[in-house]
């Protein structure tokens, strides 16, 4: 089997965004500015993603500091609340304040991607968050109970991302962080598996495009079976937090797989040969439609550049299973 | 020290604008220099030096000497020393005035450290500098100087009331440098459990850094004549799994040091967590293996004004472990500085009331900001002292 590889989330900020976005912030510079470099940096970024013979085409989210942004900014009836950490890392997010039940909606991600750039460039692939993920990560309010507002936002993030296929784009993935982390916590309940379920229920299949739940910074070893019963094209799992050992143990059939093998929070480049035994061994004993690599996160946790060589190893470690 | 409620500054102050400008070869404005007039006399500083400096600076265009701005770091140091004393506060230090800031204050002094290309972003537009270890990290050399001896020297010849050092934790600095170094070591030995790797490699990183980093600073200010270090942990909830760290890392620090305070400075804890516990709960139980030496800890609970249920877990553990409280009383986030809200003393007074009344012990508290005061305008920085000192007074009369 050939694999495929991708990004699969923010990228990190070059020096130059950040010089833009520092004297913004300091009153000096300007909003166009900012702009203007993001949007110079992100079509470097899709450029480069070509150019590596990646299997889909993100854009860099240059445009927002958060995976919620768009939805907290854009959407009638949310609006942006406190600000807490996203996981364990020393990055912060606003929780989304929704107040229930929202209208279906789309185009709240319009003006942040670069979709006709992207589009040039190869098959492009949406990322939203997963309604689980959004739902226990926000404030909500408004909803007779938590399956009714899993339900709202499932049907909220089909429409975007129906929209978004229709303006021409390939693949959607959901991020789900959340799931694995608690999981990883010891605090999954059934209710969560429950709510997981349930919208993926709603978004889980997109008309014209294929679909991915990725799951991250957390160890998904003990959900997987429950994850392989959602109906969703592609499971992603973060392998710097999972063990191999637990990945192997299930039957992909029917299903594509998602493998976060490069770490994208630590500037160590992995050894190649050590990547293409790991996934030879996940091909041989999974049985998956689909094999993808990528690295377990966005890069932006570690910049720019090495963002870039962790680009770098991805295509090569593609190239030489592929040979 | 017997009075009830003791004050004290957690760590940073801005630095005055004109010793910025002027050491950057940037424009005094008349505002700035004004503002260095009227704190001098109002703290009875003498600023004629640094005064002709920045009308060399000013008038002449002249770029200052290395000695110029040592003497305007001194200057700005010992302003801050008597701001605190004169706005009423117990424990002093300076404003953290010689530090560029917290992380790379101490990242930069260190080998086996690279900095990253870029800046890495982490709240909106805000960004750090990362540091990536790629070997073990160990001081530079003759380092300690200039990293924590001259600045404790300089407080100690001039502070007027009691000092409390800030100093880097071990942990803080492992969170937000890469780890490059101790995970490839590790790789190996780990190579099927992920999550065991991450965790051991950031151990190691950590005990290295307490042991080569910040523990020659605490031993050498201590042989000083050091009497209460505060080490600096804003991270430490942020990985729920990893706390035990911070607890090592602590130990590894502060072993067989006697005959000095420590204490820990933790803010912004997790108050989301995707599990039953948040807040200040997640330090429990692994903090009771805390050394003893470290009996004191302060804590931002203004900004969230929950102080029953922040304390609470305080209150639950005491029979087995009682920590002095800092209890954070003035919020000091940018945000409330831009809605131009402030705490009044009777604010500050019930929030200290709450948290005895919490703790059921008023000699554990102590009263503070929630935090260091870098981002926040200098006037506004005297203003919360101001209302830290008075009320705290009012809730000594009760």
């Amino acid at each position: 089997m050939k694999i495929g590889a991708y990004l699969t989330g923010s990228f990190g900020q070059s020096q130059e965004l950040y010089k833009a976005r520092n004297e913004w912030k300091r009153g000096r510079g300007s909003e166009e500015k900012v702009n203007e470099q993001a949007k110079k940096d992100a079509q470097q970024i899709i450029k480069l993603q070509k150019e590596a013979g990646l299997d889909f085409i993100i854009d860099p989210m240059f445009h927002f500091y958060y995976l919620f942004q768009p939805f907290s900014e854009n959407v009638a009836g949310v609006s942006v609340g406190p600000q807490e950490n996203w996981f364990n890392n020393n990055v912060f997010y606003w929780r989304p304040r929704i107040e229930g039940p929202l209208e279906i909606q789309t185009g709240f991600t319009k003006k942040y991607l670069h979709t006709e750039e992207l589009l040039k460039n190869g098959s492009a692939m949406a990322i939203l968050p997963s309604p689980y993920s959004l739902l226990v990560l926000s404030d909500v309010k408004g909803y007779k109970s938590k399956e009714e507002a899993v339900t709202n936002l499932g049907e909220i993030l089909l429409a975007e991302a129906q929209n978004l296929v229709s303006k021409g784009y390939r693949r959607v993935q959901y991020d789900e962080p959340a799931i694995a982390v608690k999981q990883s916590l010891g605090a999954l309940t059934k209710e969560d598996l429950h709510l997981l379920r349930r919208g993926i229920g709603i978004c889980g299949k997109v008309n014209g495009a294929t679909t991915s739940l990725n799951t991250y910074f957390g160890n998904a070893g003990q959900i997987i079976s429950h994850l392989l019963q959602l109906p969703i094209d592609c499971i992603g799992i973060d392998g710097t937090e999972t063990s191999i050992n637990d990945i192997i143990k299930h039957n992909f059939s029917g299903k594509e797989l998602t493998l976060g093998f490069l770490d994208a929070r630590n500037t160590s480049l992995e050894n190649p040969q050590d990547i293409l035994e790991s996934l030879k061994l996940v091909e041989n004993k999974t049985n998956p439609v689909k094999l993808w690599l990528t690295p377990n996160a966005g890069t932006e946790y570690r910049g720019f550049t090495h963002g870039i060589k962790k680009l770098e190893l991805l295509a090569k470690v593609k190239e030489m299973y592929n040979e | 020290m017997n009075k009830l409620f003791p004050t004290y500054e957690v760590g940073s102050l801005p630095k005055l604008n004109a010793r910025v400008n002027a050491t950057n070869g940037k424009r005094i404005s008349q505002k700035d220099l004004d503002e260095v007039k009227y704190l001098s006399e109002k703290f009875s500083v003498d600023a004629n030096k640094a005064l002709s400096i920045f009308d060399k600076n000013a008038k002449h265009k002249e770029v200052l000497t290395n000695e110029n701005i040592e003497d305007l770091t001194d200057f700005n140091a010992l302003l801050y020393l008597r701001l605190q004393e004169g706005l009423g506060l117990d424990f002093v230090y300076d404003g953290e005035a010689r530090r560029r800031e917290m992380y790379q204050h101490v990242a930069a002094k260190i080998e086996g450290f690279e900095k990253t290309p870029e800046m890495i972003r982490s709240r909106g537009p805000d960004s750090w500098r990362m540091a990536v270890c790629v070997d073990e990290p160990k001081l530079k050399q003759n380092s300690l100087d200039d990293l924590i001896l001259n600045e404790f020297e300089f407080v100690k010849d001039n502070a007027r009331e009691n000092i409390k050092i800030p100093m880097d934790d071990p942990y803080m600095i492992a969170v937000m440098s890469d780890n490059r170094h101790y995970l490839e070591k590790l790789r190996d030995k780990h190579f099927n459990n992920p999550r065991k790797l991450r965790y051991e490699a950031k151990r190691e990183f950590t005990l290295a850094l307490a042991r080569n980093i910040i523990r020659p600073q605490v031993k050498a200010v201590v042989d000083a004549g050091a009497r209460w270090i505060q080490l600096d942990i804003p991270a430490a909830t942020l990985d729920i799994e990893h706390i035990p760290i911070v607890v090592d890392g602590v130990n590894e620090v502060v072993r067989e040091i006697d005959g000095v305070k420590f204490s820990l400075h933790m803010c912004y804890p997790r108050r989301v967590t995707l599990t039953d516990k948040n807040s200040y709960e997640l330090l429990f139980p692994a903090i009771l293996n805390l050394n003893k030496n470290v009996d004191h800890l302060s804590l931002e609970l203004a900004n969230a004004d929950n102080y029953e249920k922040d304390l609470a877990v305080f209150a639950k553990y005491a029979d087995q472990r009682k920590f002095e409280i800092g209890v954070g009383v003035v919020d000091i986030t940018l945000e409330k500085q831009q809605r131009q809200e402030i705490e009044t003393q009777e604010m500050v007074k019930d929030r200290i009331l709450r948290a005895v009344e919490t703790l059921n012990d008023e000699k554990l508290i102590y009263v503070a900001p929630d935090c260091g005061l870098r981002q926040l305008s200098l006037d506004r920085c005297m203003k919360l002292y101001e209302v830290i000192a008075e009320g705290a007074e009012l809730a000594r009369r009760g």
